[in-house]
């Protein structure tokens, strides 16, 4: 066993090699996954709220979609219920929120028997159209808010609300 | 509107529109009473509460006005009804389940509403339950508002 002789310089080079490359990559590996992490976290799916609306149900009418979540303010904790007007535009579904842009108050469809195909305020008779859009003339500032929308298994999912993209 | 500081700056700031006030005048029960009272109770609560967030731009909604069988409740009623005139509520609505309030006179214009236990309930159906029972306030309040 004599032909590879290995000298005792040898020897210690490549066990401090092979003990540091340990230490190094042990210090290394946890930095590159914290550099990584953000890519590799799926996207931010648990904020969307399932309801029991079918997509394959919804028409060009609005219907309403009452979903539940929980709530905690303070130590106070409440099971929320949130409302949305939901259609369809195309194949397109609009979420609409259900709050008034003036004071906050609960606007419905067809709510006023003289404008049937407009969303209806009751607190100050506040209308907008079928897409969100406030009626001039009216107390409302602002169109309605708008819900992100996810369709999986034909169920409706309800995300954050943002501003009117429809008009 | 609900009776926080937050929604209370908002009142301040909108006081041409938020022109009404809602009480509710929650009885407290007690001895074999008890149960009831509580179970009408949450039902009160949670239908002010509902009352609230459909009508949240133009009624304050009032923390839960409590009392018991020894309080005198024409004295009660006379000192709540002076306070509140002093505020510049232009409607105040008083909502309750004891029938005793509009019956006996004390407050004539008292909304009652039979309670109905709610503990039993899942929540599919106490939504509605609760819903059915908004829809029946509901004119009241806008009759009222209509009439000034």
């Amino acid at each position: 066993m004599s032909n590879t002789r290995v000298s005792r310089r040898q020897f210690l080079n490549y066990t401090l090699m092979g003990v540091g490359g340990f230490m190094a990559s042990g210090m290394l590996m946890p930095m590159i996954r914290f550099a990584v992490d953000p890519v590799l976290e799926a996207g931010a799916a648990g904020d969307y709220i399932p309801t029991s609306q079918k997509v394959s149900e919804l028409t060009e009418e609005p219907v309403r979609v009452d979903f539940t979540y929980d709530q905690v303010d303070g130590w106070y904790e409440s099971e929320v219920t949130g409302t949305a007007w939901v259609y369809k535009e195309g194949d397109k579904v609009v979420a609409l929120s259900p709050v008034c842009k003036h004071l906050g108050c609960t606007v419905n469809w067809g709510g006023d028997s003289a404008h049937p195909n407009q969303f209806f305020c009751p607190c100050h008779a506040g209308r907008y159209e079928k897409n969100g859009q406030n009626v001039p003339g009216t107390p409302p500032i602002g169109p309605l808010d708008e819900f992100d929308v996810k369709i999986e298994d034909d169920l409706l999912y309800l995300g954050a609300t943002k501003p009117n993209t429809l008009i | 509107m609900n009776w926080t500081a937050n929604d209370i700056d908002l009142y301040m700031q909108q006081q041409e529109y938020i022109d009404t006030a809602l009480i509710p005048l929650v009885h407290i029960g007690g001895g074999g009473a008890m149960k009831q009272s509580a179970s009408s109770a949450e039902f009160l609560l949670n239908l002010s509460a509902f009352i609230e967030r459909q009508f949240k731009g133009r009624v304050v909604l009032f923390p839960p006005f409590s009392y018991t069988d020894g309080n005198d409740r024409e004295r009660l009623a006379a000192e709540w009804g002076s306070s509140v005139s002093d505020m510049p509520f232009r409607h105040v609505f008083y909502l309750t389940t004891d029938p005793s309030w509009s019956r006996e006179g004390i407050i004539e214009d008292a909304i009652w509403i039979p309670s109905i236990p709610l503990e039993s309930m899942d929540k599919k159906l106490k939504q509605s339950v609760l819903e059915d029972q908004v829809r029946q306030i509901i004119p009241v309040l806008t009759s009222k508002w209509a009439s000034e």
